[in-house]
């Protein structure tokens, strides 16, 4: 079967396409999703198996691609590199920037593998395990999730709280699921839709930087950024220093990745608050910190492995990209379920193979992607500036081929730059955006279905267990510092 | 005269030529006055062709098509009907030897991308795949469009709504499901869309042609019928409303089972479900897909795209597609069409206003 794989039939459109995956998920706007739609109708001209070599090498490599920007630019290249422009970004800054991409790639790689082996092993029992999540858990997963922007901006809390029910607000725009009713559209059609979350993010971190730097117009005429020259094996060294961050957030991950109702981005986040809070010095969390970057990176690939897990169990899809793919594997024949793990056969394992074989790849075609977006640090700030404004436009219109994505991602560039200005954190702002539908939609829902009553929220076991982490989460801390604080004075 | 009369007019000749008059009108500032001689002249040549295009309509259309089409898809990638999109789009564009681009414009319950069509110039450059929103969306309040607002092309695709439960559920057809809604203390949950979505409002049309209180379930809203699958396999929620090839994996998969289909003959991959009407209860809903134009394209535009479109429909490839999909082929020309949406407008109508939804 490896055999097969490596025919130049299938391994010189999967190379193509891993690297197409590293352009689309550099470039804000043009997501992985975008790419697999391009590619599905390429691969029906091909073998099954290149051409879902070619589908699994794009999402794979795309999500990790996100975070070159992100380092680089403050500018995450999809949603699930938010994370990335904290710690990542912080220490490009400090002159480390090709370190921080390399931990990244390393820790991306093994993510993605940690997910895939997950995926090979328990995904029936994980897959009716994401199952028991109703509403009223997906509820609390949300709840948690925005209690991270209390942790993310840990002494500026009122500030990020501040904007992260700002982000809530805003996710409120268009036509509500719940009631069917329209909210703050003002008559506009295009605003029914909602304000797209990828122009704002696109807005809140591309133009806003490119305001700030246009206030420093001294430093335009010089380079971008200081390349350092640490390679690959460099990294190392820490990567095995901090085996256990890159294992405990790969499986955050994989397991986030597979309920049909959270994504990568939220597997991101959720591996950065749990590395912080876990962490011994989390109030480095933030200024560039090596456990900073590893985490939310793990986590996202695993999550690409984990949204495999329903998808091929169950036949649900756990995000646009696994929907795209689910349809591509009706066609070819193969229908999943419980049983294509029991007797799938070829089809099954090929799929697993190419998903293993895809991190490898990862690391050369990552590390291409690192170095020729280098070179833009060679170039002026003015020229780099430039150019991000013009991939931002053309990212923002391409979701939807609207131009008034472009607007809302240009009003959110102004109110990003003045948010930072007034010393409000914007990634706050991100989560709320991400989280509030899902808190929102679950809440009206879960009580709908149990006619009002609160009490499911609570007493459901895995209801309890999210209320009960979401105690730790605050209370753990400060309750620890308190005892033995106590036993040191006695 | 000339030129100032080819500035003004925006005029729908090829772009190539256009373009050389933006070119021609800069240089006719800088050049000495024996080479503005000749290129006035030369510009004055390129308008009289232009304007020659102009008076004559008959030239756009027997050129149709000469550039890049755009086939409108008011649903995300990779879901149903961009699927089916994208195969009109890459057969039609074999058919033309023409590029025909699928565009997705998504959101507010497929409003924008149904207005994308509606609003755009009506020169058969730009057409799309609508869908069974447009018999509803007006009623609804989400916007002013009806299916008058196009030039109805053709219907591709019909799928029947169906009653989907677990494979353990304790009822073996749909009259037990209703039994156990009216005996019930506690009421049934069901899902499929959002609240006012196409399958809550198929679910209010079953339930009423039964002669049951439509609030004798309780509807819990979620994003589209994948996520209310889950629910349904979580035992989240009893049962849903959804298309039949919506759930066709997971039925394939032996998780979930069907009780009835709503739609007028049995379903041809499940010969064994019963139709709503064979269990006593008049209602059938069925989404449907079809290509239209923005109103007022001109007719000969229209019939050139029909003749095309007419030999997709029949060909082997097309039925594959929609065999391989899932997708039930249901072909109506344009005048069937019509008469099908204008039914479909009655028929969903009233049950919008039963389920409190209507808008004025």
């Amino acid at each position: 079967m490896f055999a097969e794989l490596l025919q130049p039939s299938v391994l010189i459109p999967w190379f193509l396409a891993m690297l197409l995956g590293i352009f689309v998920g550099a470039t804000p706007g043009l997501t992985a999703t975008m790419a697999v739609a391009l590619i599905v109708p390429i691969s029906f001209h091909m073998s099954p198996m290149a051409g879902l070599a070619m589908i699994i090498g794009v999402s794979f490599t795309a999500i990790f691609a996100g975070d070159i920007p992100a380092t680089w630019l403050r500018i995450p290249g999809t949603p699930a590199s938010a994370a990335a422009t904290l710690d990542g970004f912080q220490m490009a800054k400090k002159g480390k920037g090709n370190f921080a991409l390399g931990l990244d790639l390393i820790c991306s790689s093994i993510g993605g593998i940690i997910g895939v082996a997950t995926l090979i092993f328990v995904a029936p029992q994980l897959a009716r395990f994401a199952l028991k999540f109703g509403s009223y858990e997906y509820f609390w997963l949300g709840v948690l999730g925005l209690s991270m922007s209390a942790m993310v901006t840990m002494g500026q809390t009122s500030k990020a709280l501040l904007a992260a029910t700002l982000g809530v607000f805003i996710s409120t725009v268009g036509q509500d699921v719940v009631s069917n009713s329209q909210r703050y559209t003002f008559g506009s059609i295009e605003a029914l839709g909602g304000l797209h979350f990828i122009p704002v993010m696109i807005g809140l971190f591309g133009v806003a930087e490119v305001l700030r730097n246009i206030g420093q117009s001294e430093a335009l005429g010089e380079p971008t950024g200081e390349a350092d020259s640490s390679s690959l094996i460099s990294v190392l060294p820490e990567v095995l220093r901090h085996k256990w961050c890159v294992v405990r957030s790969a499986l955050v991950g994989t397991v986030i990745g597979a309920l049909p109702g959270a994504g990568a981005d939220v597997a991101a986040w959720g591996s950065y608050g749990i590395a912080k809070s876990s962490s011994k010095t989390p109030e480095e969390f933030g200024t560039g910190t090596i456990e900073g970057v590893i985490a939310p990176t793990s986590a996202n690939n695993a999550a690409v492995a984990g949204a495999w897990i329903p998808a091929l169990v169950f036949g649900i899809p756990g995000d646009a990209v696994t929907a795209i793919v689910l349809g591509v594997m009706l066609v070819h024949g193969i229908k999943p379920g419980p049983m294509l793990f029991e007797d799938g056969g070829d089809q099954v394992r090929s799929i697993f193979a190419i998903a293993l074989v895809t991190q490898f790849m990862l690391v050369p075609c990552g590390w291409a992607g690192v170095k020729a977006f280098g070179l833009i640090q060679k170039l002026p700030k003015r020229t780099v500036l430039a150019g991000v404004l013009v991939f931002s436009t053309v990212g923002a219109f391409a979701i939807n081929n609207s131009m008034f994505d472009v607007y809302v991602m240009l009003a959110f560039g102004l109110i990003g730059f003045f948010m930072e200005a007034c010393g409000v954190p914007v990634v706050p702002m991100i989560l709320g955006l991400i989280l509030g539908p899902l808190v929102e939609r679950e809440l009206r829902a879960g009580l709908i279905a149990s006619s009002g009553s609160f009490e499911p929220f609570f007493m459901r076991p895995i209801s309890m267990a999210l209320v009960f982490l979401l105690f730790l989460a605050f209370f753990a801390k400060p309750m620890w510092k308190l005892i033995s604080r106590r036993l040191f004075t006695k | 005269m000339n030129k100032t009369k080819s500035a003004n007019q925006p005029s729908p000749s090829p772009p190539c030529l256009r373009a050389s008059v933006v070119k021609n009108g800069f240089q006719w500032t800088k050049h000495s006055r024996s080479f503005r001689r000749f290129r006035s002249s030369f510009t004055l040549l390129v308008c009289v062709t232009i304007l020659g295009c102009q008076k004559d309509p008959q030239a756009a259309i027997d050129s149709y098509p000469s550039k890049t089409v755009t086939v409108v898809c008011p649903w995300s990638a990779g879901g149903g009907t961009d699927r089916c999109s994208r195969f009109w789009a890459e057969r039609l564009q074999t058919k033309f030897e023409n590029p025909f681009v699928v565009m997705n414009r998504t959101g507010g319950s497929g409003a924008i991308g149904h207005s994308a069509v509606a609003r755009a110039k009506a020169d058969g450059y730009t057409m799309g795949m609508v869908t069974v929103e447009l018999s509803m969306m007006k009623q609804m309040g989400i916007s002013d469009l009806t299916f008058r607002d196009y030039e109805c092309l053709m219907q591709i695709n019909a799928d029947s709504a169906a009653v989907v439960v677990r494979k353990d559920a304790p009822w073996k057809n749909l009259q037990e499901l209703f039994d156990e809604i009216k005996s019930s203390k506690e009421k049934l949950k069901m899902s499929g869309t959002a609240s006012g979505g196409i399958w809550d409002l198929a679910r209010v049309g079953m339930l009423d042609a039964a002669g049951l209180d439509i609030h004798s379930v309780t509807w819990v809203p979620s994003k589209g019928s994948a996520p209310a699958l889950v629910q349904l396999m979580g035992e989240h929620i009893d049962a849903v409303v959804v298309s039949v090839p919506e759930a066709m994996p997971q039925i394939e998969a032996g998780e979930l089972r069907l009780l009835a289909v709503m739609d007028d003959q049995r379903h041809p991959d499940f010969p064994d479900i019963p139709t709503l009407k064979e269990e006593g209860c008049d209602w059938s809903a069925v989404g449907w897909r079809g290509l239209a134009l923005p109103k007022g394209t001109p007719p000969e535009i229209v019939a050139k795209i029909l003749v095309q479109c007419e030999e997709i429909a029949a060909s082997e490839e097309f039925k594959e597609f929609m065999g391989k999909n899932g997708f039930a082929v249901v072909i109506r020309g344009p005048e069937e069409f019509t008469k099908f949406l204008e039914e479909q407008e009655s028929l969903w109508t009233p049950v919008i206003d039963l389920a409190g939804y209507a808008q004025k």
